[in-house]
This record gives structure tokens, sequence and C-alpha cells, in this order.
């Protein structure tokens, strides 16, 4: 007795996940991602960036953010600790040594890649996060419930959180300059002032193309590898570099977009009133399991 | 009307020398497609190949052909924190001689003059073909490439001055930046090496030598070294971690240095170069005043000539061969005998009498008088 009853539930209960596993190969092939050919990106020469840190100042001033004076970013003591980008640097420059001792160091920027297929997106679960045709991957402050999942979701560790803000904390994290820039057609503000255009911004296409040919023409300045061309699906930055990408901190990623399988599972689940009606069902099934037994109890009792 | 006539004279000059060069073009030993596109260009279609090109094509010129001082003043503008830069092009120029020349900075040059990196970076970054930098960051990439090695400086204060600074008139920068100069490199007469093996320790490299006897230009071994040679930041890598190759490329270019090894490395100091010594030929009687070159025709290559006369002299007969030149005034019966009367190797070394006279002998004995 207690063991069919037993069988039923795992029966109901198989049952519910296979419906809910149908569902997300359903999501799954519906590609929600519609990525413009004409997005847009930006290519950074690490061999040719200088460690001016221009860069990190004009970020600053475009985003409105507290910055001390032009002339103190000639420090290069900063170098001395690898810096992450956060909510008061939306940008940062590493310094790596070169393999060579003759050779100058070498100087890594750091910010949000602007994935084509943002885990941020994926892991935001009210959608303030959005990618635009022109590339950037958007975070609108209307929107954001303050969760953080996006930071635990990027595989760069890039959104930072205002832990400092009591009231109304946003998330911080380069956006393209989007709406005061890109947006217009006219160009980020790191790339506008970088002295040396180690930073270079066009159509993501054309930057493959222009990188490529760099590596042909000088294969003894860079390693054949451009990075953000397939990393996690793609992303509108891109590197190139002298040596091994992971020995300039860049982190170890696969082809495979990084929202991958957790995405179809969550947005199946949330997906057509999943949740709720599994909850039903599977109170449905208790009932009627021991609305039978009951029922049969009752007949032998008699 | 004589003015009149002096224009037309100088206008159709200059349309001669303008067709002059295009001839000349035309027999240049490039292909077409080096720079067209099209298979027949015109002067209305040229069709060029964007820069920069696979084949580059560079014509070296002198440090003084250059401009000496040039103000980078195509950028500026009215909100600028800095001040264009005054680059010292000659002194630049100077300095490249001994690592690439102009095409150092003036890289895939197409036949002809010298462009500025103006003529094919864009001013504008915000830009389609986005295949080369566009003009500042072409400016900057030049400078700093450089810059960057020898002084480990990237600050914009140490070639721009601030736009607030008005001390000195731009005319009177301008002025001091065309007395700047290079220190003159003092070439070393000798430079000695310590090689680690127990024996034939040293090597003395007699630099001097190479350039003011041999006459071997100073780029024929330094051609690929830039600033950094001297002025370092970053230290370069010690001879110790080269590689026996790599250590010997230098000397090998002339020198055998896979089975002679005594002739650089040996315990004691080296002698200064002789002829006589190192090759049997002593130069010191006739050739002394010749440069090497006299002889040795192939440029930088002083191997294995004939030292028989008629290599280089032909055939000497009595006709042809005034015999005072070598200090001895024959008599008139000797003048009358043929060479290889008395001098029977083709070196034209000490003469034997035999043939003719029993009792002399010379140097005892001489066929005429000596002269100076």
């Amino acid at each position: 007795m207690l063991n069919q009853s037993r069988r039923d539930f795992l029966k109901t209960s198989t049952l519910i996940t296979s419906a809910t596993l149908g569902l997300n190969s359903k999501s799954k092939a519906a590609s929600k991602y519609v990525l413009s050919e004409d997005r847009m990106g930006v290519l950074v020469d690490t061999t040719v960036c200088i460690g001016c840190r221009k860069c990190e100042w004009a970020c600053k001033v475009a985003h409105n953010l507290p910055t001390e004076p032009i002339d103190t970013y000639d420090d290069r003591s900063v170098f001395k600790e690898k810096r992450r980008p956060n909510d008061k640097a939306l940008t940062v420059v590493n310094e790596y040594p070169n393999d060579f001792t003759d050779k100058f160091p070498i100087d890594v920027k750091v910010q949000c890649m602007h994935c084509d297929k943002p885990a941020c997106l994926s892991a935001c679960i009210v959608g303030a996060f959005s990618k635009h045709e022109n590339g950037a991957v958007f975070w609108d402050s209307t929107k954001c419930i303050g969760c953080r999942y996006c930071m635990v979701a990027c595989p760069f560790q890039i959104p930072a959180f205002e832990f400092e803000k009591a009231l109304k904390p946003d998330i911080k994290k380069c956006d393209f300059c989007y709406k005061d820039r890109t947006f217009k057609g006219k160009l980020p503000a790191c790339v506008e002032i970088c002295p040396v255009e180690a930073i270079t911004y066009g159509r993501r296409e054309d930057l493959i193309k222009a990188a490529r040919e760099k590596i042909k023409m000088y294969p003894n300045r860079y390693v054949n590898r451009i990075f953000g061309e397939y990393e996690v699906g793609g992303t509108s930055w891109l590197y190139l570099a002298s040596k091994d990408f992971e020995k300039l901190d860049f982190p170890k990623l696969g082809k495979d977009p990084a929202p991958g399988v957790s995405e179809a599972i969550q947005h199946g689940i949330f997906a057509y009133f999943v949740p709720p009606v599994a909850l039903y069902a599977l109170l449905g099934g208790i009932m009627w399991i021991n609305k039978n037994k009951k029922s049969k109890e009752q007949e032998q009792d008699k | 009307m004589k003015k009149i006539l002096l224009i037309v004279i100088i206008i159709s000059f200059q349309l001669l020398a303008q067709n002059k060069i295009n001839v000349n073009h035309k027999y240049q030993e490039l292909k077409c497609s080096t720079c067209h596109t099209c298979e027949i260009p015109t002067k209305e279609k040229p069709c060029l190949i964007d820069c920069p090109r696979d084949k580059m094509i560079t014509i070296e010129h002198k440090a003084e052909e250059g401009p000496v001082v040039l103000t980078i003043d195509r950028l500026k503008k009215q909100t600028d924190i800095y001040k264009p830069v005054i680059f010292t092009h000659r002194l630049h120029a100077e300095m490249s001689d001994m690592a690439g020349g102009c095409k150092m900075c003036h890289h895939y040059n197409p036949p002809g003059k010298v462009i500025g990196c103006k003529e094919c970076h864009e001013i504008d970054r915000n830009r389609i073909d986005i295949s080369k930098p566009d003009l500042k960051g072409a400016y900057h990439q030049q400078c700093m490439n450089c810059h960057r090695q020898w002084s480990g400086k990237v600050e914009c204060l140490s070639c721009h001055d601030l736009n607030a600074n008005q001390k000195k008139s731009e005319k009177q920068k301008e002025i001091d930046a065309t007395k700047k100069v290079h220190k003159k490199v003092e070439p070393p007469k000798i430079i000695k090496f310590e090689t680690p093996k127990s024996s034939s320790k040293f090597v003395e490299f007699l630099h001097e030598e190479h350039f003011n006897l041999f006459s071997i230009e100073c780029q024929k071994c330094h051609s690929n070294e830039s600033c950094n040679k001297c002025h370092y930041k970053f230290k370069p890598v010690p001879a110790s971690q080269k590689s026996t190759l790599e250590k010997h490329t230098k000397c090998s270019n002339c020198h055998d240095t896979k089975s002679n090894c005594t002739m650089c490395h040996s315990n004691n100091a080296k002698n200064a170069f002789n002829h006589l010594e190192r090759t049997g030929f002593d130069i010191n009687k006739f050739h002394s005043k010749l440069t090497c070159q006299r002889c040795h025709v192939e440029k930088g290559k002083f191997i294995g000539l004939n030292s028989d006369c008629s290599t280089c002299h032909g055939i000497w007969t009595k006709d042809n061969f005034k015999h005072s030149l070598v200090g001895l005034q024959l008599d008139e019966t000797h003048l009358e005998f043929d060479c290889t009367e008395c001098h029977q190797n083709k070196k034209f070394e000490k003469p034997t009498c035999k043939n003719c006279h029993d009792d002399k002998e010379f140097p005892k004995d001489k066929p005429g008088k000596l002269v100076k």
C-alpha cells in the first residue's frame, strides 16, 4: 500500500520535472539576442598602451564621478598593486612585466567587456540590463532592485555595488558611454582621450579584421589570439597582447556564453507560470493520492 | 612683355621637369600593382592602394636633407591643455642613423619624396577606416615606442609644454630647438670582451680599425639599434643569456666564426692589423698609400686576392714599365731586356743575374743607379 502510493508520488513529480525541462529546451531554441551586424566595439592593443591612465580620468569626468586632477594620474606607483574596476572607477589600467627584460611593461585596461551574450542580463530577474543595438550592455537604475545577481553572474566580475550608500545604492559598471556618447554616434570618453589610440572604436567586424591584419603583419609582436572574439560567445571589447592573456589576469573562459544552462532553466521555470502551476499540480496530486488511499482503506474496512 | 616671357619659360621648365619625373617613375624597378589597384592607372584615376602597403618601398635620405625643426600643430585646438610639440626632426633623423633610418617613422613610404604622417593618417578619430591609427595616435605611437624604452617616461610634459605656460615665445623655442644636438658619440678604439672559457679567454675587438682602416660603415654592424642601446630604463638581455650563435652574428657576417676561433679569441692583446703578418703580402713598400677598396673592390669583403702583380696591374713589359719608380734607374744596357730576363717570378721580386753574369749578385751589384 505504502509502496504503491510512493510510486504514484514519484510518477507525478517526474511528470512535472519533464514538463519543465521540455519548456526549457523550447526557450533555449528561441534565442532572444538579436545582435546587429553593425554593432560597435573597441579594440584594445595592449602593446601600444603606455599606461598614462588618461582613460581613467576621462571616464570619471564623463560619468560625474569624483576625480583627482589630471596631472596626478602620472603617478605610476599605483601599478604596484593590481586594481579592479569598482563603483568609484569604472575602468582601471594595470601593469604587468614584459617577458623580455629590455622591453617596456605591458599595460592592460580593464572595464566591462560588453558581452554579446551578457550573463548579467540573463541573471537579472527584473530586466534592468539591456543589450543595445550598438553593442552596449546598459544598466537601468529605475528597474534595479539591488539583488546583485549580476555581480555573481559576470564572468569578468565587473558590476560593482555602491555598498557605502545606505539609500538607493546603484550598480556601477562601464556603460559604453551609451546615453551621452555612443548612442549619438560619438566616441566613448576613454577612446576619445587616449593619446596613442591604444583603444580603437569601430564596427566589431572591422576591428576583428584589423586585429587579424596586425597579427599577420607583426607575428612577433602579438600572440595569435584576439581575446573577446569567441570568449563567452564574443564580447564587444577585444584585446590584443604580446603575452598569454591568462598571464595578464584575463579569466580563462570557454567559447560558450556564460548564461548557458542556468539561464535556460531559470527562464524556463519562470516562463508560462510554471512555478504556481507546478505547485498546484503537486498539491493536487498529493490530494488525489490521499483520497484514493482513503477510499481504498474504507473499502477494506467494509 | 619680358615678364610674361619669363613666366612662360618658368612654367614650361616646370612642366618639363614634371614629365621627367614621370618618365623615371615608369622605369623604376617597381611593379605597378605595388601602388595601384587597377591595371592602367591614369592621372585622373590613379587608383592608388591605401597605405599601409604590404610591400614597402623607402628611399633613404640623409639627415641633413630633412627639416631641422617641425612644430606639430596639425591637431591644435583652443581647448588643448598642452601646446604643440616642437619636434627636433634633424636631431631625431641623426639618431635614427644607426637604427632604421627614415623608415623607422616614415614607414610604407611610397617612392619619391618622404611624406609626413598626416598624408595617410586621418585627423578624425571617429572614422570608418580603422585599419590604421588616427593622426594623434600615429604621432604618439611613433614617439612613445622609443621614449618609453629609454626614459620609461610617459608623462605628457616630457614632450609638451602646458598651454598656460607663456614664458617663452614659440619662435624662441623653435630657435632653441634648432640648437639642440646629441652629444657626440666617441667610438671606442678597442672593445675587450671576456668570455667564460678557460683558454683563449679574451676577444680584443679592434673597433676603430674596422671603420677607419677597413672603411666599414657604422650601419653595417649597428643597423638595428634604437636609442635604448645606450639609454635604457629596462635592462637589456645580458650577453651571458645569449646563445653562441647570437653572440657571433655580427662578426660572422664577414669572419668565419665556426672553424677559426683563434682569429679573434686569444689570451694576449691583439696587435694592430698588419697586412704582411695576416696575408703574407707586404703593402708597406709600394701600396701603403692606397685605400683598401682600391684593390679589394668588392665592398666589405677583404678576402683572397691573387698577390701576383698582374692581377691588378696587367702585363708589364719593358716599354710600359717605368723602372725608376721602384727606386732604381736601369742603365742603358739593361733597359733593353725583357722583364723576365732578370725577374723570373710573377711577383717581380729579387732579380737573378746568373743568366748573363757569373760573378754578379743582387743587391750587392746593381744594374743601374739608385734614385729617390
